[in-house]
C-alpha cells in the first residue's frame, strides 16, 4: 500500500470518527428536562382542548366558632370521568380528584377532620403549612382507615383510627398551598390516584391590592398521568394493593413522566376568560415532571407571588419552569387579545402529548378591570438573623437496601434518625448539590435562594419558597429560619418516586 | 526536514516547556475540580470556575512563549497557532460552563484537556534543527 494511500485512508477514518462522536455528542446534547421514564398510556387519548376547563370546589366550613373553621374530608374510592366516556378509579378527597380546596383565612385557625375510608392507611400533608409537627403529616404517623384488621407497621409514628383532626394555626402570610398524601414509602402512587387538592391562604388586608378574584383568581393544578387501556390510572407499583413493597418496577425508579396532562383533573381543559386581568395559580403536582410554561401567542406571565407567599416585587417572565410540588403565582392580562383570540398555555419542556396544557377562549369583558398588578405585592423580609450553622446536603442515586434507590448525604430515610437538628429560631444555611434533578422541599420552614450554581438565584427562585428545583450536577445554598414550631419534619425530594424510594430526612427542631 | 538558516536561539525551548506544562497541569486541574464537585464538595464549583480563568491566562502566555520559540528561535510557528486556537476552544468552553450545557462542555473539557497535554509533550520533545536529539 503505498504511503499516500495509507495517508488517504487515515485521513477518512478520522474523519469517520470525528462525525460519529460529533453525532453522538450532539444527539444529546439538550439533556432531559425531567428526570423520569415516560409511562404510555394503553388507550386513545381525547382531543386537546376539547374537555371544559373547571375549578374544584370550595369546601364549606362545617362549623366556625371562635375555635376555628372546621371542616370535613372523607378520603375513599371513587370513580371520576377524566377521560370522556369512561369510569377511572380513583382515590379522592370526598371521593375528588383533586379535592375540594379549602379557603383558611390567615390567622385564623382551621381544623380539617379527616376520615380515612381507603384500604390503605393515609398520612395528610398540608404542603408549605407552618404547621405544629403533630399536624404536619410526618409520614409514620398513619391513620389506619376505620376497623382496619390489617397489620400495623412497626413503625416510628402516632397511630390513630378511623378519623383524626389536621389543626393548623394558619399564623402565616397569604400564600398557594396544597394538601396531599404523604405515608411512607407510598405517597407517589396515592397521589397519582388522585390525592391532592389545593388549600389557599387568603388575607383580608390584601384587598386593597387589587389582584384578581372571584373568577379571575384560578388555581391551576397540572398533572401528569397515563391510562390503561380500560381507563384506570396506569402505574407501574410493584405492589399495587399499596400495603407490602414499596416502590416501582424499572425502569421507573428515576420517576414516572405520563403523556396526559391533567389541569384540574381534566385533560388539557379550554375555557373562556374574559379580556381582563387573571391571576392563576399554577401548582404542579405532578409525580416527576418539570414544565416550561408558557403562553401562545407570547403574553408575559407576571409572577406575584411564590411557594410560600407573595413577591416583594412582580417578575415578568416569558415561560416559568415549574418542578414537581412548586407553586407560581401569576397574573395574566388576557385584556391585551381581542375577543375571539384563543390562548393556548404549553409546555416547552413537552414532546407531542405534553406539550399542549390548556386552552382560553377571550370573551369580551363584561366591564371594566378593577385589579391591577401592585408595585409591592409583599412587604421585604426581615432581615437574617447570625448563620448559626451551614449544612452540605447530597442528592444522589444509590443503594437502599441493596435496590437502587435515591439517598441524602449517601443514606436513605429513617424515620428515627435525624440528619439535622436546628434549635428552634435559628437561621441555617442550606448547601444542597444533586445528580439528577431532584426538588427539594423542606417541611415547616419557608427559605430564600441565596445561589444558584456559581451565580445568585435564578430567574425562578425568587421570593419565599418551600421547593427549589435542583437540576442534573446542580448545588444551590438556601438560608432557612427555623421559626414557629419545635419538633421532628421531613425534607425531601419531591419526585415522588425518588421520595418513596429513600429521597426523605428529618430534621429535628429543638 | 526543513533547515532553518541562521542562529538556532536554542534557550527559547525553555520559556514553552515550562509554560505549556503548567498549562496543561491547570487544564488538567479543571477535570479535578469538576470531579470533586461532582462528589459533592460545595465549594468545587467556584474552584472550577476561578482555575478555567487561570487555566486560559496560562494557555495565552503558552503561546507567547510559541511565538519566541518562532521569533527568535526560528523554530515551527504552528505551535502558536494551536495554543491561540486553544485559547478560543477555552472562551467557548467557559460560555458553555455558564449556561450548562454539560453535554458539549464535558467533551470539549477533555478535548481541550488532550489538546493542552499533547502541546505539552511536543514542547519537551521539540528540538531545533541541527541539533543532535
Ligand atoms: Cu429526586
Amino acid at each position: 500500500m503505498s504511503l499516500s494511500r495509507r495517508r488517504l485512508l487515515g485521513g477518512l477514518s478520522a474523519i469517520g470518527a470525528a462525525s460519529v462522536a460529533g453525532i453522538q455528542i450532539l444527539s444529546g446534547v439538550r439533556g432531559s428536562s425531567s428526570t423520569g421514564e415516560l409511562l404510555p398510556s394503553r388507550r386513545a387519548l381525547p382531543e386537546p382542548f376539547t374537555l371544559p376547563f373547571r375549578v374544584p370546589p370550595v369546601l364549606s366550613p362545617v362549623r366556625s366558632d371562635a375555635t376555628g373553621d372546621h371542616y370535613r374530608v372523607t378520603q375513599r374510592a371513587a370513580t371520576a370521568e377524566i377521560l370522556p366516556g369512561v369510569r377511572t378509579p380513583i382515590w379522592g378527597y370526598e371521593g375528588q380528584f383533586p379535592g375540594p380546596t379549602i379557603r383558611s383565612v390567615r390567622g385564623r385557625r382551621t381544623v380539617v377532620t379527616h376520615r380515612n375510608e381507603l384500604p390503605v392507611p393515609v398520612v395528610v400533608h398540608l404542603h408549605g403549612g407552618h404547621t405544629p409537627a403533630t399536624e404536619d403529616g410526618f409520614p409514620t404517623d398513619l391513620l389506619y382507615p376505620a376497623g382496619w384488621t390489617g397489620a400495623h407497621e412497626p413503625m416510628d409514628g402516632v397511630m390513630t383510627h378511623g378519623s383524626r383532626d389536621y389543626a393548623y394555626p394558619m399564623a402565616q402570610p397569604s400564600a398557594t398551598l396544597w394538601y396531599h398524601d404523604h405515608r411512607m414509602d407510598f405517597t407517589g402512587p396515592a397521589v397519582w390516584r388522585g390525592l391532592a387538592g389545593f388549600h389557599l391562604i387568603t388575607d383580608p388586608a390584601e384587598a386593597s391590592l387589587a389582584l384578581p378574584s372571584g373568577d379571575r383568581d384560578l388555581p391551576i393544578m397540572i398533572a401528569d398521568r397515563s391510562f390503561d387501556a380500560d381507563g384506570s390510572l396506569l402505574y407501574p407499583s410493584l405492589d399495587p394493593t399499596l400495603l407490602h413493597t414499596p416502590g416501582v418496577r424499572e425502569p421507573y425508579g428515576s420517576g414516572v413522566l405520563g403523556d396526559v396532562i391533567l389541569v384540574n383533573g381534566v385533560p388539557w381543559p379550554i375555557t373562556e376568560v374574559p379580556a381582563a386581568r387573571h391571576r392563576l395559580r399554577l401548582l404542579n403536582a405532578s409525580n416527576a415532571r418539570r414544565y416550561r410554561l408558557a403562553l401562545d401567542p407570547p403574553a408575559p406571565l407576571v409572577q406575584i407571588g411564590a411557594d410560600n407567599g407573595l413577591l416583594e416585587s412582580p417578575i415578568r417572565h416569558d415561560a416559568i419552569e415549574i418542578a414537581p410540588a412548586q407553586r407560581f403565582d401569576v397574573v395574566v392580562d388576557f385584556g391585551r387579545f381581542r375577543p375571539g383570540d384563543v390562548v393556548t398555555l404549553r409546555n416547552e419542556f413537552g414532546d407531542r402529548t405534553t406539550t399542549p396544557v390548556m386552552r382560553f377562549r377571550v370573551r369580551p369583558a363584561d366591564g371594566p378591570d378593577p385589579s391591577r398588578i401592585p408595585d409591592r405585592p409583599a412587604a421585604a423580609p426581615a432581615p437574617a438573623g447570625p448563620v448559626a450553622v451551614t449544612r452540605d446536603l447530597r442528592f444522589r442515586h444509590g443503594t437502599v437496601n441493596g435496590m437502587p434507590g435515591w439517598t441524602i448525604n449517601g443514606e436513605p430515610f429513617d424515620p428515627g434518625r435525624a440528619v439535622a437538628a436546628p434549635r428552634l429560631g435559628d437561621t441555617e444555611i442550606w448547601r444542597l448539590s444533586s445528580d439528577f434533578h431532584h426538588p427539594i422541599h423542606l417541611h415547616l420552614a419557608s427559605f430564600r435562594v441565596l445561589s444558584r450554581g456559581i451565580a445568585g438565584p435564578g430567574a425562578y427562585d425568587h421570593g419565599p419558597k418551600d421547593t427549589i428545583d435542583l437540576r442534573p450536577a446542580e448545588q444551590a445554598s438556601i438560608l432557612v429560619r427555623f421559626t414557629d414550631h419545635p419538633g421532628r419534619y421531613v425534607f425531601h425530594c419531591h419526585n415522588l418516586e425518588h421520595e418513596d424510594m429513600g429521597m426523605m430526612g428529618v430534621f429535628a427542631v429543638r | 526536514m526543513r533547515v532553518y538558516g541562521g542562529r538556532v536561539h536554542r534557550w527559547t525551548r525553555w520559556p514553552l516547556r515550562i509554560t505549556a506544562s503548567v498549562a496543561a497541569l491547570l487544564l488538567f486541574d479543571q477535570a479535578v475540580y469538576a470531579g470533586q464537585f461532582l462528589a459533592g464538595t460545595f465549594p468545587a464549583l467556584h474552584t472550577h470556575r476561578e482555575n478555567a480563568t487561570f487555566a486560559g491566562i496560562a494557555v495565552l502566555v503558552a503561546g507567547a512563549a510559541a511565538a519566541l520559540v518562532r521569533w527568535p528561535g526560528r523554530g515551527p510557528v504552528w505551535p502558536l497557532f494551536a495554543f491561540l486556537g486553544l485559547f478560543g476552544l477555552i472562551a467557548a468552553q467557559i460560555a458553555l460552563g455558564f449556561l450548562r450545557i454539560l453535554a458539549l462542555h464535558i467533551p470539549l473539557g477533555v478535548l481541550i484537556i488532550l489538546g493542552g497535554l499533547l502541546l505539552a509533550a511536543w514542547s519537551w520533545r521539540y528540538r531545533p534543527a541541527g541539533e543532535p536529539s
